[in-house]
């Protein structure tokens, strides 16, 4: 649909614990509360920040996206770099 | 009638907190002693409040609403984004001089959106922890201005603000005195590719600009400048214009500057003068 969608959901992810733990037990199910289309699910599903960043979202929200999750920051820096992570 | 007695620019860093090594030990001394100096020359002004100029990161208001600019017109509460050492908690509110402020904007052309119970994150928080919690009894407004997420906020319009924000500090019927913060990281990326540059060429131009009071120079610099030669942190200085013109853009002194990779931010501090 539109990035404004894709931060919507990292931005709740972001600062809401029990969106994390809803998201955390199934991705599928709390995705679908979001108007995004398959493709834009599967990315923040999959983690792919790069992906979403390109699309236009805003970074800081992809960092503490990837970080709430408990990954490191230097392979989101590879990724970011399109590195391989 | 209450007066601007000083004014600060300043950095916000949380990644001091998370990553005190990311700085070599002199380097970590040099910025907790020109917050320490700041802190000292507030207490040296007999200040009973600050006004402390932030923006957000995406931390408080989300994509339902994205608001320009927003001032504390009752309680606060924060940094929401709690640091090791800096733990979410009241902050000593002057709600009466954040009410003022809103209502003279209301008269003036200034549609402040306001926090009646506000939230803060760690762009007041840390300013706050250094600079006032020091000095016993001072009382804090909070102004966030929309520098983290776009839209931004244009320059001219944070230049503009500082001077309504005068204008109504002034008009105040209290005799109280008030220092003014613009809080924000000057070069720095963040989340994106370039996290961890600095460029200390971008960050002297700009702490020139804040030493020489320089109005036009500080609304000549484009946000496609800032966000090529600074990242998209220094989007930031818009409090650095804010607090500039809440001063009367009479210049001031440049107290510390370190760029440190490891905090992933240009570090700038500098003292304004007030204008008589």
């Amino acid at each position: 649909m539109s990035r404004n969608s894709l931060e919507k959901v990292l931005y709740d992810l972001s600062t809401s614990g029990a969106n994390k733990k809803l998201f955390a037990a199934d991705p599928d199910k709390f995705l679908g509360r979001y108007q995004l289309d398959v493709e834009e699910k599967t990315l923040v599903r999959d983690y792919r920040v790069r992906d979403l960043a390109d699309r236009g979202v805003n970074t800081m929200l992809t960092w503490g996206f990837w970080l709430q999750a408990g990954k490191s920051n230097s392979d989101y820096m590879k990724i970011m770099k399109r590195e391989e992570a | 009638m209450a007066t601007i007695v000083g004014g600060f620019v300043v950095p916000h860093n949380p990644v001091m907190y998370f990553n005190p090594k990311g700085a070599s030990a002199e380097q970590s001394a040099t910025v907790y002693a020109a917050y320490a100096r700041m802190a000292e020359r507030i207490r040296e002004l007999r200040a009973d409040t600050a006004i402390i100029i932030g923006c957000d990161h995406y931390i408080l208001f989300g994509t339902e609403a994205l608001p320009p600019y927003v001032i504390s017109t009752g309680e606060i509460e924060g940094p929401v984004d709690q640091l090791p050492g800096i733990k979410r908690a009241p902050i000593a509110s002057n709600a009466a001089l954040g009410a003022h402020i809103a209502a003279v904007g209301r008269q003036t052309g200034f549609d402040w959106t306001v926090g009646r119970a506000m939230q803060v994150d760690h762009s007041i928080g840390i300013p706050h922890h250094l600079m006032i919690k020091p000095n016993e009894g001072m009382t804090t407004v909070a102004v966030m201005l929309a520098c983290g997420v776009d839209p931004y906020l244009p320059m001219a319009r944070a230049w503009q603000i500082g001077e309504h924000i005068a204008a109504a500090v002034e008009s105040d019927g209290t005799d109280q005195r008030v220092v003014v913060i613009g809080s924000g990281g000057i070069s720095h990326h963040v989340g994106n590719e370039r996290m961890g540059e600095v460029n200390p060429t971008f960050d002297r131009k700009v702490l020139d600009i804040v030493a020489r009071g320089d109005r036009e120079a500080m609304l000549a610099l484009t946000d496609e400048e800032i966000l090529q030669e600074g990242g998209n942190g220094a989007m930031e200085i818009r409090t650095y214009a804010c607090a500039m013109a809440a001063t009367r853009a009479a210049g001031g002194e440049v107290v510390a500057y370190e760029p440190i990779e490891g905090w992933v931010t240009g570090m700038g501090f500098a003292e304004l003068k007030v204008a008589a």
